[in-house]
């Protein structure tokens, strides 16, 4: 009984903490089914004429078709980019000793606190002479500069995360792979990086989540909208002075819908990195 | 594909693409991390040899779209997202009528937009056409001191004043600086004005009926005006909204009554140090402040109200008055299409002394004097600023054209602001300008009185220090 009572006690009180987090999402999904004029005079939760056009109004006026198929495509290189990178950095900062690898280490994680808007300029002019800034023709390169130092920006991010959980990985398991012929990539490969799937987890959706959102480098170093991502067709709805906020609420609950996808299936792996202590740093 | 990994088939039948397999891959990279562990299973599932697969295709597929055999455009960059469609509509056209291709490409918000701009004039990377965001004349004069910005001064005398004379004459002068100017900047116009915009109030014309005013006048003097602050709050209405949350709008409201009050000359000899802050006329004017803040007019919390709040609680008939610029004509629109209102100047302190209003060039292209199209950009500005042209930008965009033949025939509300913009001032229009740490403390100041933290005593001692510190620095 008294194990009950702490029980629903403890729902009681994570209940307001859940309507808190949920109600925005209930509004914006609520709100892309009204219309620019009810939007603002009607407040019901259920609008009495739900307007679901806004869906395929978003889609094409926004031209989500392109922008989703580049997101998804900057997203899973970046993800995977940094995912790698970070993993084998980690590793090798977790296991090998080198001279000035504390200092190293340190350096590295303390980029973490540049934000990529406060390097613009100096970003463009490197991008620009490394021929990464979208002029007009090609594809690759300013896909380039857009991912590159998104990668480059998550990465310290991934090293913090992955580094405290390969130390605690017990040293006798490499031993033991290395007494079975296992090279030092091999050991990564067959032991670390298994064993680190929760903390993997954990890098591959916060990532994931900052990469899916990004904008502002895109527009830095993109000028077609064929090669922009799907934040820039929210903007088609959010002028200066104008906004049609049941068009923007339908287009941003499209580009939620990935990002709660990857939620839902690698949601075991994020608890389980997260109770594992992967987000203790 | 050569950036592959050759992989063996089990039969050593070597790189043969057309059966290489998920199998033969996986294989290839095992070997070359070394032998596998007893008989683990292997960790390389099929899933991240998809994931590698999937990578090294989708960057290679990225580089091999067709190149385009279409002529290279003008590309024109400006903020302006929310004109999207009507700019790709006109850009067809151009390409039709003249066979040159033009690409607008919009960034916004505007910050972003400005960083972006910097940067590529820091690399001579700007477009054919792009814009000076900023409101104020240093920046303008900046990038043409750094040669970013063609004059067009000997296109637009060309012809009897043929090109210039369509403009209204505010919107061209924001783009436009005079001899003597302080930046040491060539006289001449270096912008083209799109649309013209200024700021006034709006009143909703039921709710002021209720408050026993003309509703087809309006309050006609400021004392009238700020009477009402106490029989709009009888009646559990909001008098004033308006986004000082957003320095500039208190900024323009301030300016207006500034110059009313003054004039321009003795606004332009405070900025130059000649008058003080602390002077009679200025005390007045921070005394309005207080005195909209005491007569109960204003909505509650009006510093920390954006604009886009403002215009909500406008459009859903709670304020009387909302002090909002000419796009507020198309805000309105869309989120009350029934809403009644009129629009009037502000109302003057004086009567006898001229009323005027903050305002200009809405949007503004400035040619890139670097670009070697740079003649081509000057032909699609006279065309897109031509009447046909304006016309079509203002029905698709419900803004006041910039070319005065384009702008009769508006719908009546738009009309209204078209009417007053003789009567527009802005910033740019000052000879000499005030220094934007001490503008910066001027809208803030203002705010401290709103809120009741300062008088405006207090606000003009401190601008005064400020002002002889900032002096102070810039004497060698």
């Amino acid at each position: 009984m008294h194990q009950w009572a702490a029980y629903s006690g403890w729902h009681v009180l994570c209940l307001p903490v859940a309507i808190s987090c949920l109600f925005p999402l209930v509004w914006m999904i609520s709100s892309s089914l009204k219309t620019q004029q009810t939007v603002f005079t009607d407040y019901s939760v259920l609008p009495a004429h739900p307007h679901f056009n806004n869906y395929l109004v978003a889609w094409t006026q926004g031209r989500f078709g392109i922008y989703f198929l580049n997101s998804l495509f900057y997203s899973a290189v970046v993800v995977v980019g940094i995912v790698s990178l970070s993993a084998i950095t980690a590793y090798a900062f977790s296991r090998f000793s080198f001279r000035g690898s504390g200092f190293l280490y340190r350096v590295l994680l303390s980029t973490m606190l540049i934000p990529i808007p406060g390097s613009f300029v100096a970003l463009y002019i490197l991008l620009n002479s490394l021929h990464l800034i979208d002029t007009g023709s090609g594809g690759l390169l300013p896909r380039l500069g857009y991912v590159l130092p998104q990668i480059n920006a998550g990465l310290p991010f991934g090293v913090f995360i992955l580094k405290p959980f390969f130390d605690k990985i017990p040293k006798e398991l490499e031993e033991s792979a290395k007494v079975d012929g296992c090279g030092a990539l091999g050991v990564f490969w067959h032991i670390m990086l298994p064993l680190a799937r929760p903390a993997l987890g954990v890098v591959a959706l916060l990532t994931s989540l900052s990469a899916w959102n990004e904008f502002l480098l895109a527009y830095l170093v993109f000028s077609r909208h064929e090669l922009m991502p799907l934040q820039r067709g929210l903007l088609a709805f959010h002028g200066t002075h104008l906004t049609d906020y049941p068009l923007l609420m339908a287009g941003m609950v499209i580009s939620i819908v990935p990002i709660v996808v990857i939620y839902l299936v690698m949601q075991r792996n994020i608890i389980q990195g997260i109770t594992a202590g992967a987000l203790k740093g | 594909m050569t950036g592959l990994p050759v992989a063996h088939s089990k039969n050593g039948g070597g790189s043969r693409l057309n059966k290489f397999s998920i199998a033969d891959l996986r294989l290839s990279i095992e070997k070359w991390l070394g032998p596998s562990i007893g008989n683990r299973q292997s960790a390389i599932g099929n899933t991240g040899v998809l994931a590698v697969v999937f990578f090294i295709i989708s960057s290679g597929l990225s580089g091999c779209a067709p190149q385009s055999s279409e002529p290279t455009p003008l590309r024109v960059w400006h903020s302006l997202t929310d004109r999207e469609g009507a700019f790709h509509q006109l850009a067809s056209r151009y390409q039709k009528e003249t066979g040159i291709a033009v690409r607008f490409e919009l960034y916004a918000p505007t910050d972003i937009y400005e960083q972006k701009v910097r940067s590529a004039a820091q690399i001579d990377g700007l477009p054919e056409i792009y814009s000076v965001m900023s409101g104020e004349m240093r920046e303008l004069a900046s990038f043409i001191q750094a040669g970013h910005v063609l004059s067009l001064e000997e296109t637009m005398s060309r012809n009897s004043d043929a090109w210039r004379s369509i403009f209204f004459p505010r919107a061209l002068a924001v783009n436009t600086l005079r001899p003597g100017n302080p930046f040491n900047v060539p006289p001449g116009v270096y912008g083209v004005p799109l649309d013209v915009m200024n700021v006034q109030i709006f009143y909703n014309k039921k709710l002021l009926a209720a408050l026993g005013v003309d509703p087809l006048k309006g309050p006609a003097t400021w004392a009238e005006f700020i009477a009402l602050g106490k029989s709009a709050k009888q009646q559990g209405l909001i008098g004033l909204v308006s986004g000082w949350a957003e320095l500039w709008m208190i900024d323009c409201f301030a300016s207006n009554y500034a110059i009313h009050l003054m004039g321009m000359d003795k606004v332009e000899a405070t900025y130059q140090g000649e008058v003080l802050y602390t002077d009679s006329d200025w005390l007045k004017i921070f005394s309005l402040f207080a005195q909209l803040r005491d007569s109960g007019l204003l909505a509650e919390g009006i510093v920390s109200l954006g604009n886009k709040q403002a215009e909500q609680l406008f459009a859903n008939e709670r304020a009387v008055f909302a002090f909002n610029g000419t796009w507020g004509v198309n805000v309105y629109k869309g989120m009350n299409p029934d809403l009644d209102y009129g629009v009037m100047m502000p109302p003057p302190f004086i009567h006898s002394r001229p009323m005027v209003t903050w305002g200009g060039a809405g949007a503004s292209f400035v040619v890139n004097a670097k670009a070697p199209r740079r003649e081509e950009a000057v032909a699609f500005l006279q065309w897109l600023t031509a009447e046909p042209q304006q016309r079509q930008l203002t029905e698709a965009t419900q803004n006041i054209p910039a070319n005065r033949l384009a702008a009769s025939g508006l719908p009546e509300k738009l009309a209204a602001f078209a009417d007053d913009m003789d009567a527009t001032v802005h910033p740019r229009l000052f000879s000499v300008q005030e220094g934007p740490t001490v503008i910066e403390a001027f809208d803030k100041g203002i705010q401290s009185i709103l809120i009741g933290e300062a008088t405006p005593e207090e606000i003009a001692q401190h601008l005064e220090q400020l002002k002889r510190r900032e002096a102070s620095l810039h004497i060698p």
